[in-house]
């Protein structure tokens, strides 16, 4: 199902790109995929730091309402686009790969 | 990063989530250089050709390849600066209209865009630091230099300046205080100034000059001459090259460059120090800083991480920039008198304050400079 609802313009093409010599192009890509998803658990973990940190500090939310949240309607919906960034983040060097490959 | 004291109004900002990006791929770097580098340095020294080798550098490099935890090694280290980009990117795509509103402001200066320009080869066939769409890319508005600047803070690790990264500028400023005293410029130009982190420092000391930048990219430009402005100096940026530099004979009082051979090619270091040489008037004074290091004299790990550089991080001239023979090439350009040796990284210079001579203390602390009178 094509992401229409959070396509961005692609970042310009980046020339001259190597091979490593003996690095598959499919490891240079899971090693890439693996540091983006590193990158993005980072930013999650220091988002959910700063949510409870300011929850705690004003005393306003039990641990159990978070526990028994669903998201619904506008906010499933801001999930979604959520979820398709962090797919086209983490899954970049995928694309990047088919766009050398078709310059090629 | 996280707290900058040094910083500058076009800066593209970042979010709460963007900074979380940047800290980490920065947090990432430093990990890789600290902590898997040194154990490549090992890795290397065991397999080693041998100095009776007669191509042990090249030779080592080449052996270094069959081993997997180089490859992953130089994997990541790539992978670490695409993401960066690409985080960079994102932020300042984010906010692009906000950034070009906030250039639109500035009426300091002036920008001379020439839109028949052709970059050389070695900056469109490699873009350097592999940084998408080059140095030259002609993006809308000011995106290009946005991301060029913001990626240099992080790339730079904070090392150089803060988000002002202006600690090259700062060396070639306590250069020439230190060899060249008497010198009062009425015109300061810089070739490849990209956003104007080194211009600015000169521009402020000598207030009464006229200081212009020279580089390739119109994007680039339009980002220096708002930052220029928004930091309150007057600069004037013109599009084109260092090789070639649209400027007549003689016009100019102090000519520089920073850490901009080594991002060029063999023969355009040549060409480029000549150039240097016509546009100064008589009693002018070129000044070209480089990193710090000496090809020939670095240990086999060192000269097998800037042939990493070169490859895998379009560095083109790195081995080029740190091995050649600049006191032949500046008298060969023109030049008689030709200073050549390490000027101690300044953050605040002041004339009197010397810090010029024959020993390196160390990258960051140390910048190797060239310079001569016309």
């Amino acid at each position: 199902m094509p992401m229409e609802c959070c396509r961005v313009n692609l970042p310009p093409p980046t020339a001259g790109r190597r091979e490593i010599t003996g690095l598959s192009v499919i490891e240079d890509q899971a090693l890439s995929m693996i540091a983006a998803l590193a990158s993005e658990l980072a930013v999650a973990r220091e988002r959910i730091d700063t949510l409870e940190r300011l929850l705690d500090a004003n005393g306003t939310l039990p641990r159990a309402q978070v526990e028994a949240y669903r998201a619904e309607g506008e906010a499933a919906q801001q999930r979604e686009g959520l979820r398709h960034s962090l797919i086209a983040k983490v899954f970049r060097p995928l694309r990047d790969a088919s766009r050398r490959a078709l310059e090629g | 990063m996280s707290t900058p004291s040094l910083t500058h109004p076009m800066l593209p900002e970042a979010s709460h989530d963007e900074m979380a990006q940047q800290l980490f791929i920065r947090d990432l770097k430093m990990w890789l250089g600290g902590e898997i580098e040194p154990l490549q340095g090992e890795i290397a020294r065991k397999l080693d050709p041998g100095p009776s080798h007669n191509d042990r550098d090249a030779e080592a490099f080449a052996r270094l390849h069959e081993e997997p935890a180089f490859r992953s090694w130089a994997g990541m280290f790539r992978a670490s600066q695409e993401i960066m980009w690409d985080d960079i990117w994102r932020s300042v795509e984010r906010q692009a209209d906000a950034l070009d509103a906030r250039a639109d402001a500035v009426s300091l200066g002036s920008l001379k865009l020439d839109p028949d320009f052709k970059a050389p080869a070695y900056l469109v066939d490699g873009h350097v630091h592999i940084m998408p769409g080059g140095y030259d890319l002609d993006a809308p508005g000011v995106k290009q230099g946005a991301m060029m600047d913001r990626g240099g803070a992080v790339y730079m690790l904070g090392r150089n300046g803060g988000f002002l990264n202006d600690g090259r500028g700062k060396t070639v400023l306590a250069h020439v205080y230190a060899l060249y005293p008497d010198l009062a410029p009425r015109r300061i130009l810089e070739l490849g100034c990209g956003v104007g982190t080194s211009l600015l420092p000169l521009a402020q000391a000598f207030p009464e000059a006229e200081s212009y930048g020279l580089d390739v990219g119109s994007s680039m430009l339009r980002y220096a001459h708002a930052r220029a402005g928004h930091l309150g100096v007057a600069a004037h940026f013109v599009q084109g090259s260092a090789e070639q530099a649209p400027f007549e004979d003689g016009s100019f009082d102090l000519v520089f460059s920073a850490a901009l051979m080594h991002e060029t090619s063999a023969e355009a270091i040549e060409r480029i120090l000549a150039e240097s040489h016509r546009l100064l008037r008589p009693g002018g004074v070129a000044v070209h800083l480089e990193v710090p290091s000496r090809y020939d004299e670095l240990d086999l790990w060192s000269q097998i991480r800037s042939q990493v550089e070169r490859d895998y991080n379009n560095e083109p001239a790195w081995q080029a920039a740190t091995s050649a023979d600049y006191a032949a090439l500046m008298r060969t350009a023109g030049f008689k008198d030709v200073a050549v040796g390490f000027q101690d990284a300044a953050w605040a210079p002041a004339p009197g304050q010397g810090g010029f001579g024959s020993e390196s203390k160390g990258v960051f602390r140390s910048w190797f400079v060239t310079s001569a009178r016309r």
